[in-house]
């Protein structure tokens, strides 16, 4: 608010900035934001007669001595402290006479946290200094009460990372009167030997010298604004002032101490292969031929615009500094800061882009506070290298082309105003002629300028109205598959998860899979998720056992998506669709009873149910079935030629690595790729003609036969599926036992017979049966069961 | 007995029997049945009778009785259900009818599934087609035709995860970290005018928490054709939000920034909860919800994709489904959605 000639309150000044996006992430008080705590001094400390780690302090206000109850351990007597008699505000709530563990306490020994103070130690009760006057109003001595608004600064509005262009901006936007503070000219003074090798990566770089420093402290007001900005104060104007500025004007800045520099020149240059730093929080930093530094005759000083030397750091005893205000080119100290992994305050400002007309003001604003805190200390040389100095950018503006981006009426003055609210200087004479300001170097484009227009506006000047033509949607066979697929499972009984895309090593092992395909993340969050998963098993079995855990007994899940492998070529991407079974079918108990254990036949049918209406889907022997399956009971799926996926038992190893006991855990993963390949787009394509039925009666007969166990149903429907006037053959029952014989079973076939011609007499029907029985007993061996 | 005889006792069998049919109740028809059409019942035995007669007159006498037979029968049908002689059984054997149905078995979608479905359905009705692509991407697709500069700050805004796998230019492959990239693939496969929706799976470099996940979800959509403005695309969003959240519904733009538009704006609807009135826990009082990024395609993204901005020109859009489902069902805790908890799970319709 120092530079806004206009009351705002706090409320108004968060919704203006909010409607020129700036989050507002919180809004915090600061200062001395209580009453009725006095200076005290600590005379006597007691043990506290019920409690180790309690005390009884006797406490004079300058008028009384009072008892009260500590808990802190930094207390000693002669101290003077804060202390809060009965009736003091805290935090907005009124202190009260309480008794602590049976004694009597009147009023309280306060902690910086307690008095709601921030950048002060809080570890114990504020230790105020000897000079406090005892008695005095102990908010005098803190800056008053303020409040502090957290502003969330997206890259695009990097220009107003500080106070004086968040104002700047809300003068600019709000027509309120900017004041910008009174800051002496530099005076006349010979040059700073400052040269400048690397004109492409440091724009302008302005040095001012001063001299006849006397380790000056940091001012109060100075200290708090830095507090209030979470950063802690050193008490060496020469640390502290550099951070003021950058906070106050954006600027990043550095002082060196003068006399640790050896002369004759100071570089503005690319560091050289094998350059160290020994950095400011003293690490030494490796440094490389694309970073920039400013370096004296010997040695780089610092990194150029990401972090100082230690070996030319200011301190006490410093008695004349170069100020560097400069503009670095942001890649460069995005990449220096990158590769030393060296993230501050500065670098995070050059890296978004600073302003290179403020380099001169910075540096007088720095040099005048310097001065004014320490008196004596006077410039003797000032040197301001501009080699890269651009013309502005211009930018044709037409209002039309303003209205047409947003598909607004915006009035033509009303866009002329916002113009010149930002450029001032700006003629009305069209097409406008947009000169850029230079603190607003993300302004590239008349669509910037239309956002401009906007925000000035207010972006509810866009009206929600359409011109769009009418359009026919379309989707992509994936898509319209992955949908089916899932509200089939969903129909069956299954129920959707999603699991991460990320496995761990012990995932691969556990459920036998391939390490050799997994993708590694280069930067994992964690060992759990370093892989790429190559199959979805390990997530499906995570969250069977994440329900077993949970008292259910019955789990039917599925999940979609993708796996990730790596080839000899390259990697495959590819999505999956994947599902178990496990428990009792149905899940539920049903109180007539039924319920039997959930089989692979079940899933079987589950998978002819996903798969129904696909023209050439079948099952057949699995040649070569991930090792997650038991290998003799592992069904594969076939789509026409393509390989559609896998069914079966999972591999009891893979359930045992898991902690699953039961290895009845029925599994299947198959490919989206060959049902999205067959899927035709057009509706009618993927009908099939009705097949018409017979207006004659239709009759079925049951076979009961005693067959080798050997012999598979396939091959044996095969063979009789052929019959004349068979219009459906089904198994209906499977028999094996002591009363059929060893290495045999009884199998019961339903045939229905029926004819589109006539009613078939029970004669041809016989006839039909014997043939039938004869293809049995000659392929079979089968016998008529008696 | 001669014919009359046998026809006037038919004739008396008929009055008697349905005149006595109709003051008979419930109890009394099992007996009434017995009395007339059992193996001794009256009819039954006149009909025995006829064995005696000649073979003419046994056809047309037994065609008589017959009639009755079915006539009875049928009346017999009609006073049962209307007497309820037939749920007299059930109530003998005393159906519990409170007993549970059969536990068909019960599966559901995944929350995030569904709202993406709705969502896509929304947009699909607006005009915009499905599209997708991959999980593993490359930086140009998910950065650099994007307009995010190889050195540029706002990759910071999102923490990427890279891949050992190694693009054809030798760069590394990463996890896209939005769905913006389908953008670009689009454009550069096909022709405007081009009206895309994708939604997919998204990756960032972030700790989990309630409502963070390194692995989400977004949806993007976009629009490239002749002369489209930001109106159009505020009529597109609220069209779509009136269709989730009905006629009421109110969509509001404010600045905010997403290299690849500008304009950029966030949009906020207006909350459906509150209907922006008083203290409402979910829009926390203010009466709009924040949803969707939109804007304007930036022009650099247009010529990166081989057209002229000054000819052509677009909006995009995108969203987190996440938040969308959190709000649908009133979900607090993202984790919530990755647990994949039966109990939870089984609920969703």
């Amino acid at each position: 608010m120092d530079f806004i000639g206009a009351p705002l309150s706090v409320e108004e000044l968060a919704a203006k900035l909010t409607r020129l996006g700036f989050n507002i992430e919180g809004i915090k008080k600061t200062g001395a934001d209580f009453s009725g705590v006095v200076v005290g001094r600590i005379l006597t400390i007691e043990k506290h007669p019920n409690a180790d780690k309690l005390s009884l302090c006797g406490v004079d206000d300058g008028s009384a001595v009072t008892k009260v109850v500590c808990g802190a351990k930094n207390i000693a007597v002669g101290q003077k402290i804060p202390f809060a008699k009965v009736g003091a505000v805290l935090s907005g709530e009124t202190l009260k006479k309480a008794r602590i563990r049976g004694v009597e306490s009147e009023g309280m020994i306060c902690s910086a946290g307690e008095l709601g103070l921030e950048g002060y130690d809080n570890s114990g009760i504020l230790v105020l200094p000897e000079s406090a006057p005892l008695g005095a109003d102990a908010a005098a001595l803190f800056s008053k009460p303020d409040c502090v608004l957290e502003v969330e600064i997206t890259p695009n509005l990097a220009y107003c990372l500080s106070h004086y262009a968040l104002a700047r901006e809300l003068c600019v936007f709000y027509g309120l009167p900017f004041k910008t503070p009174a800051v002496p000219e530099l005076p006349a003074a010979g040059p700073a030997p400052v040269k400048i090798e690397a004109p492409e990566l440091c724009r302008r770089y302005t040095g001012v010298v001063v001299e006849n420093l006397a380790a000056a402290k940091t001012p109060e007001w100075m200290a708090n604004r830095l507090r209030a900005m979470g950063s802690n104060p050193k008490n060496n104007i020469l640390i502290d002032v550099s951070n003021f500025v950058m906070y106050e004007l954006g600027q990043p800045t550095h002082c060196f101490d003068l006399a640790k520099l050896a002369g004759p020149e100071i570089l503005v240059r690319p560091a050289r292969a094998g350059e160290t730093l020994k950095s400011l929080d003293n690490q030494e930093l490796k440094l490389d031929a694309a970073m920039l530094v400013i370096a004296d005759r010997d040695h780089p000083a610092a990194l150029a615009g990401v972090i100082g030397g230690l070996d030319s750091a200011v301190s006490d005893s410093t008695r004349a500094v170069l100020i560097e205000s400069a503009s670095f080119n942001s890649s460069a100290v995005r990449l220096s800061s990158k590769k030393t992994g060296v993230r501050t305050e500065s670098s995070y400002r050059f890296e978004r882009g600073t302003d290179p007309e403020l380099t001169v003001f910075a540096a007088r604003r720095m040099a005048q506070l310097i001065i004014e805190a320490s008196p004596g200390a006077k410039i003797s040389m000032v040197t301001d290298a501009y080699p890269s100095k651009r013309p502005p950018r211009v930018i044709e503006v037409r209002p039309e082309r303003i209205n047409a981006i947003l598909g607004a009426g915006i009035a033509e003055k009303d866009i002329f105003a916002c113009l010149k609210a930002i450029q001032p200087e700006l003629e009305d004479a069209k097409p406008w002629q947009f000169q850029v300001p230079g603190y607003r170097a993300d302004i590239e484009s008349v669509w910037d300028l239309a956002e401009e227009a906007a925000r000035y506006i207010g972006y509810d000047v866009i009206p929600a109205r359409s011109g769009m033509p009418v359009m026919l949607a379309a989707a992509t066979p994936a898509f319209e598959i992955t949908r089916e697929f899932r509200n089939r499972l969903s129909g069956l009984g299954f129920s959707e998860v999603y699991n991460y895309d990320f496995i761990a090593l012990k995932d691969f092992r556990n459920c036998l899979l391939n390490e050799e395909e997994a993708v590694e993340l280069k930067n994992p969050l964690s060992a759990d998720f370093q892989f790429m998963r190559t199959a979805m098993v390990a997530g499906l079995l995570k969250t069977l056992k994440y329900n077993l855990n949970r008292g259910r007994t019955s789990v039917s899940i599925f999940e979609t998506g993708n796996v990730f492998r790596k080839t000899g070529k390259g990697y495959s991407e590819e999505t999956m669709f994947a599902g178990l079974m496990y428990g009792t079918f149905p899940a539920e108990e049903f109180w007539r009873g039924g319920a039997v254990p959930a089989d692979l036949y079940h899933l079987k049918g589950v998978l002819g149910r996903l798969f129904r209406e696909y023209g050439g889907f079948r099952f057949e022997k699995a040649k070569t079935p991930p090792a997650y399956f038991h290998p003799d009971a592992v069904l594969e799926m076939k789509l026409g030629n393509s390989p559609a996926g896998f069914l079966g038992l999972l591999n009891p190893m893979a359930a045992m690595n898991s902690d699953l006991k039961d290895n009845q855990i029925c599994y299947f993963e198959l490919p989206l790729k060959a049902p999205a390949a067959a899927y035709k787009p057009e509706f009618c394509a993927r009908l099939a003609a009705v097949k018409p039925v017979s207006a004659f009666p239709g009759a079925w007969r049951d076979l009961s036969v005693v067959i080798e166990d050997k012999f598979e149903w396939g091959e044996i429907e095969k063979e009789i599926a052929r019959a004349p006037d068979l219009a459906a053959v089904k198994l209906i029952d499977v028999y094996k036992g002591k009363s059929i014989g060893e290495n045999l079973k009884s199998i019961t076939v339903r045939f229905v017979f029926s004819s589109m011609e006539k009613t078939l007499t029970d004669a041809e029907i016989n006839a039909h049966i014997s043939a039938i029985l004869l293809k049995l007993s000659l392929n079979f061996g089968a016998k008529l069961r008696s | 007995m001669n014919q009359d005889d046998w026809k006037a006792r038919l004739a008396l069998i008929r009055d008697g029997s349905l005149s006595a049919l109709g003051k008979t109740d419930a109890a009394g028809l099992a007996e009434f049945e017995t009395h007339y059409l059992g193996r001794k019942g009256e009819l039954t035995l006149l009909l025995r009778d006829l064995k005696d007669f000649p073979v003419e007159e046994r056809k047309i006498l037994g065609a008589l009785g017959n009639a009755l037979k079915t006539e009875l029968s049928a009346a017999l049908d009609v006073r049962k259900a209307e007497t309820g002689a037939g749920a007299a059984d059930l109530k003998k054997s005393r159906l519990d009818l409170t007993l549970a149905g059969y536990p068909f078995p019960q599966g559901s979608l995944h929350p995030l599934t569904v709202t993406a479905n709705k969502m896509c359905d929304g947009f699909q009705k607006l005009g915009f087609s499905i599209a997708d692509g991959p999980l593993i991407e490359e930086d140009y697709f998910n950065f650099e035709a994007l307009n995010f500069a190889p050195d540029h700050p706002a990759r910071d805004m999102q923490d990427t995860f890279y891949v050992d796998l190694k693009d054809a230019k030798g760069g590394d492959l990463l996890l896209r970290t939005h769905t913006s990239p389908v953008q670009i693939r689009a454009m550069k496969s096909q022709e405007p005018p081009l009206r895309v929706v994708s939604a997919g799976r998204v990756f960032r470099s972030e700790a989990v928490d309630a409502s963070h996940s390194f692995v989400f979800h977004q949806l993007e959509g976009f629009y490239v054709d002749r002369n489209v403005t930001m109106a159009d695309l505020k009529w597109t969003l609220e069209a779509f939000m009136k269709d989730l959240f009905g006629s009421q519904a109110k969509v509001s733009f404010s600045p905010s920034f997403f290299p690849f538009v500008e304009p950029g704006a966030q949009v906020a609807v207006s909350c459906v909860f509150c209907k922006g009135s008083g203290a409402c826990p979910v829009c926390k009082g203010t009466g709009w919800l924040e949803l969707l990024g939109a804007g304007v395609i930036h022009p650099n993204v247009i010529k990166g994709c081989g057209y002229d901005p000054e000819k052509w020109s677009g909006f995009a859009f995108g969203a987190g489904i996440e938040r969308f489902a959190m709000l649908l069902y009133g979900i607090r805790d993202m984790r919530m959605l990755y647990e994949n908890d039966l109990r939870i799970l089984k609920q969703i319709q």
